[in-house]
């Protein structure tokens, strides 16, 4: 069965994250919408802590998180806003990310549709950039991080 | 941040990886140089095939091909794979991270679930 992760690129100002659980629709549902398991789950990039996670699951509710490093409190915080909520089946809520500094990183929104059938849930979430640029931000971003690890398992494969 | 939004070359790579004989020559490859031949056969494919392919991969600079008498060897250039595993790697790494995370919660509450049930049981 397959559940990787697809992502792909249907036009110049989206991205689309599609995986399925093997679980139900609810649970899933939940998972996503409660703060006390989005805490478990939403991994915070390399070196940051999720400081705050509050949020509001309903139609107007606001959506806040917040990480924080060592050195600084926030590095980055998060806000958004529900436009719909239709439990266990669509939700959409807007994202501004900004910086430590209150420098505005970017804003997108977020389409997430749930779909399920024998047990497994098919999730799909759209994000949908302000520009190609803001888009391919979000792809490159954090790449410093990331790369060690790629180049690692690279040359294990490549005799360089 | 990485440019190559508008990169040509990082086109060329991922058309090139875009087709299974060709991701299998790469993988073959990786293992070491190889002539046309030993290239071939393993794909059950015949030699001008797979010379179609390696020309592929020749323009996307992810294969060097050297002329040794009458044998043509094929190496793996590796650079242009890693500007391409720049690209997308993170992103997804991220991604997946996160959801393999969520598996684990949702097994949780799956088990969560049954508990009480279970506890209800004489």
């Amino acid at each position: 069965m397959t559940t990787g992760l697809q992502i792909t690129t249907p036009t110049d100002t989206t991205i689309v994250l599609a995986r399925s659980f093997k679980a139900a629709r609810r649970l899933v549902w939940e998972a996503m919408t409660s703060p006390d398991k989005m805490k478990r789950w939403m991994l915070p990039p390399p070196g940051l802590t999720l400081s705050v996670c509050e949020v509001e699951p309903r139609v107007g509710g606001t959506l806040k998180l917040a990480w924080k490093s060592a050195d600084a409190d926030p590095v980055m915080t998060l806000h958004g806003e529900w436009t719909e909520f239709a439990p266990h089946e669509r939700m959409v809520h807007t994202e501004t990310m900004t910086a430590g500094t209150g420098e505005i990183v970017v804003s997108l929104v977020e389409t997430h549709e749930f779909t399920e059938t024998g047990g497994v849930t098919h999730m799909r979430i759209t994000q949908t950039y302000r520009s190609k640029e803001d888009r391919d931000g979000a792809l490159a971003g954090g790449v410093d991080e990331g790369m060690e690890a790629c180049y690692r398992e690279l040359d294990a494969v490549v005799a360089l | 941040m990485v440019s190559g939004d508008r990169s040509p070359r990082l086109d060329l790579v991922f058309h090139a990886l875009a087709h299974p004989a060709r991701r299998a020559i790469v993988r073959q490859l990786s293992l070491g140089e190889r002539n046309l031949t030993e290239l071939a056969s393993p794909l059950k494919m015949t030699f001008p095939a797979a010379t179609k392919h390696v020309r592929v991969l020749e323009g996307a600079k992810l294969v060097r091909r050297r002329i040794v008498g009458r044998e043509h060897l094929c190496r793996l250039q590796p650079e242009p794979l890693k500007e391409a595993m720049q690209w997308t790697g993170s992103f997804r790494a991220h991604w997946e991270a996160r959801f393999a995370a969520l598996d684990s919660v949702l097994d949780d509450m799956q088990v969560e679930e049954q508990a009480p049930a279970k506890r209800k049981a004489p």
